[in-house]
């Protein structure tokens, strides 16, 4: 059976909850002043350069740290079976210590990836506190794992995917509920 | 044994002034002997090991050839990476197997505060070729060589430093030297690439530094507009006594000096580039700069290899010295080789103070947070070893580590003797120079490591109960029954409880599980802060098995959720499982990383300050011992007041 694929957010949808989140961010830190962004590549990190992007533009003084965190959950040995996310790579050239870190991600699922982006993390020095960023939360977790900020949130069947697009990856910003093949 | 007496030059910092200018002075004489085509004598008979964990062509063949020079021998390993360090040979092992081969040892490693490991286990001397992203000794003193070469002199000499000024070690180290050698520095970073506030606030304490702002036309078209930093020695006392930050929004203007002696333009390393900061955004170095009255005198350096940054055209200008300051390697390196040759006729005083250190009695060891540092490679032998950090902190005690210098934050601290916990706050900073005196701080990542350890907290004020026996009994009830009804196959859950607590009470809803449903779950306890098995089998459980399963975390309060984070890395380690899910008897409300519990036995929301201690009965004490079960609520010290108990 086919289904016919659904926009969950279009593109303006998408830029309003990432202006959306932004201003949750500053609210509940008071400001961008002890804070860092770490992306989850590759929609991870250009949402959170979005997002410090948007901290700006909204009078936060510029210069907010911004990292990459490179998970995959597919192994690179050519055998293709598909394993539990773990670190491949990460760009973070700044102390994590004492700052406020926003993870970013672009769907929160089952929660192995951000386990494994908070080990990776915790493994980087003392940080105050990690919040979690997703713009999709498309819930069905297997871990014990929350978002502080979502975008929106997506009930979708298990065998449906969600595909989130962004225009520095994708060409164009939207949401789409989708078959799995 | 080494025909050297035992002199390191791991840091710049391990040569006093008078040293380095003699070694300047040394350095001269080669470079006219080399010049003059004079073969030399002064190694004969010696033999260096270059040890190079990773590759660095200019500065091996620096080093080879200036002992060559020197007419000494070189004996080196091809690739250090493939031969002992992939049998897993510690370094410090290597360093003292290869002392029976030679009388020197050059080393580069990448891991951070390797060449201080080398220097401490090696019989002979130890030349830090660099070390992870710390020193790089022989590159300073090039550097510094350079300049004194083309303006006669450090001291009083202004020199620009522009672009990444932040992440660079090199260049932290070079403004380090410059301030013993009183030069003035101008900080002209790439615009997010500042001069951290620790290395200001160590120029501000050791060297009396005082900073202003300046605005000069010529930096302009460097600094995106934006005005300099500028650093000058024997300030006023007022400025030297400062605490909290510094920086360039900070500090007060001031005028700019009157002419500019040199420009060190830094590389841009494409892999600290993040976030806003694009290549086209660094520093673009061009003759532009070198045209007022201020800076026509001024010389430009570069420790190359180039990209962008540095213009072409500059190379024909006599004032580009970057590659004489690339030539000057070698002869710097002779001098370096000769002046230890020297050292074998003199008492020399370890320039290295050893007062300071804080080594910890008693387990837990606090752990480096670098995890490049090269106390996380070397293993059991090498015991993390800190110091207290100069940054002003009121909420958390800041500790450096002694080989890598990076600051870990302590937010608990103890001391040995009462076995009392603190709330680290700046009231208690008295208390804790004192204890590292008597050797009796231990320092805790998280309430639950003090605990585990043996500590009480220090309460202040009077305590609450919040639970007793029985509501913790209803609690426990509640778990079970919320955890029967959200899994539907019971039969593949395993509950792993957090030591000692939350192992208790895994056991405890087991075994409500076991007397309504009839299944008998496998019990583990996780031992998060222990140092020996992780992860052990309670009763009843007859493997440990992670792979596919369902597995229940039990804790008995969740603060920051930085333990579970932690027991989950050790779940992983064992095997993938299906599901993970988190079953906490209190939840406090202070949450600090993204993790939330899936069942809650009771919800008391607290005070930051506040702590919520459980006490259980142990497993196997029948019905009538679990009246001493309670939870308990009591505020931790706070800033001004007095851990009298600890006296």
């Amino acid at each position: 059976m086919s289904i016919k694929p659904l926009v969950a957010l279009d593109a303006a949808a998408v830029t309003r909850s990432i202006k959306r989140i932004a201003h949750e961010i500053a609210e509940r830190n008071g400001g961008a002043q002890n804070l860092a962004l770490i992306g989850i590549i590759r929609r991870g990190a250009s949402l959170a350069a979005r997002l410090a992007a948007e901290l700006h533009s909204n009078g936060e003084k510029p210069g907010i740290p911004v990292g990459t965190l490179d998970i995959s959950s597919y192994r690179d040995d050519g055998k293709g079976t598909p394993g539990d996310p773990r670190l491949l790579g990460r760009d973070i050239p700044f102390s994590l210590d004492g700052k406020r870190v926003v993870l970013v991600d672009d769907v929160l699922y089952t929660g192995r990836t951000v386990r494994a982006a908070l080990e990776a993390l915790a493994d980087l020095g003392r940080a105050e506190s990690i919040q979690l960023a997703v713009l999709v939360d498309r819930g069905e977790r297997e871990l014990p794992i929350r978002a502080d900020y979502v975008g929106k949130n997506i009930e979708a069947p298990r065998g449906q995917r969600v595909y989130v697009r962004l225009a520095e990856v994708d060409g164009i910003d939207s949401v789409i509920i989708g078959n799995g093949k | 044994m080494s025909r050297l007496s035992k002199t390191d030059v791991v840091s710049i910092d391990d040569l006093s002034l008078p040293e380095i200018e003699r070694v300047f002075t040394l350095a001269d004489e080669f470079a006219d002997a080399l010049a003059r085509g004079d073969t030399l004598s002064i190694a004969n008979g010696l033999i260096m090991a270059t040890l190079f964990y990773e590759p660095s062509t200019r500065t091996r063949l620096s080093f080879e050839s200036a002992m060559h020079r020197l007419g000494g021998s070189v004996i080196s390993s091809a690739d250090m990476k493939a031969s002992s360090a992939a049998k897993g040979e510690s370094l410090a092992d290597t360093v003292r197997i290869v002392s029976g081969y030679a009388d020197l040892i050059v080393l580069r490693h990448p891991h951070d505060g390797a060449a201080r490991v080398a220097a401490e286990y090696a019989p002979c001397p130890v030349l830090n070729a660099g070390d992870g992203s710390r020193e790089h000794p022989t590159q300073t003193l090039c550097d510094l060589f350079i300049l004194r070469r083309k303006k006669g002199k450090l001291k009083g000499l202004t020199v620009a430093l522009c672009g990444d000024l932040k992440f660079g070690r090199t260049v932290h180290s070079l403004i380090y030297a410059l301030a013993r050698f009183g030069a003035n520095i101008v900080a002209v970073p790439t615009s997010g690439m500042d001069v951290p506030n620790y290395v200001l606030e160590r120029l501000a304490a050791e060297r009396n530094y005082s900073f202003s702002t300046v605005t000069m036309d010529e930096l302009k078209s460097l600094a995106g507009g934006l005005d300099a930093l500028y650093l000058t020695p024997n300030a006023p006392h007022q400025m030297a006594l400062f605490t909290g930050d510094l920086g360039l929004d900070k500090a007060p203007a001031g005028e700019a000096p009157a002419s500019l002696d040199a420009f060190y333009v830094t590389r841009l390393q494409k892999e600290r580039l993040g976030g806003e900061i694009k290549p086209g955004d660094y520093v673009r170095f061009d003759a532009r700069a070198l045209k007022t009255h201020r800076t026509q005198e001024a010389v430009v350096m570069h420790p190359l290899p180039r990209t962008d940054e540095l213009a072409y055209e500059l190379d024909s200008d006599p004032r580009a010295v970057y590659f004489e300051q690339a030539a000057v390697g070698v002869p710097v390196r002779m001098a370096l080789i000769a002046w230890l040759i020297e050292q074998n006729r003199k008492k020399r005083a370890s320039a290295r103070d050893s007062s300071g250190l804080i080594r910890f009695k008693t387990e837990p060891f606090p752990r480096c947070v670098n995890s490049n540092c090269v106390t996380r490679f070397e293993g059991a032998h090498l015991r993390p070893r800190f110091r207290l950090a100069r940054t002003v902190d009121r909420a958390s005690l800041p500790l450096r580590c002694d080989y890598c210098e990076r600051e870990l934050r302590i937010e608990f601290v103890g001391h040995a003797r009462s076995h009392r916990y603190y709330k680290y706050d700046e009231s208690l900073y008295g208390y804790v120079r004192q204890w590292i005196e008597e050797q009796s701080l231990a320092v805790f990542e998280t309430v639950k490591q003090a605990e585990e350890s043996g500590y009480e907290p220090y309460r202040r004020g009077p305590q609450r109960e919040v639970m007793n026996s029985a509501e913790i009994a209803d609690a426990v009830n509640s778990l079970a029954s919320q955890i029967a009804a959200d899994i539907p196959d019971l039969t593949n859950v395993s509950i792993f409880g957090v030591v000692s607590h939350g192992a208790v009470l895994a056991t405890r809803v087991r075994d409500v599980l076991d007397a309504r449903i009839g299944i008998h779950a496998p019990c583990a306890a996780i031992d998060v802060y222990g140092s020996g098995e992780a992860i052990h089998l309670l009763d009843g459980a007859s493997s440990l098995s992670v792979e596919g399963r369902t597995i229940i975390i039990v804790d008995d309060v969740i603060n920051s959720g930085w333990t579970i984070q932690r027991a989950m890395t050790m779940i992983w380690q064992h095997g993938r499982p299906a599901s993970v899910k988190l079953a906490v008897l209190i939840d406090r409300g202070h949450l600090a990383v993204p993790i939330r519990p899936n069942y809650v036995g009771k919800n008391i929301p607290t005070a930051p300050s506040e702590r919520v201690q459980v006490r259980l009965a142990p497993p196997g004490t029948n019905g009538k011992h679990k009246t001493h079960d309670r939870a308990t609520i009591y505020s931790m010290l706070e800033a001004a007041k007095a851990p009298e108990q600890a006296k």
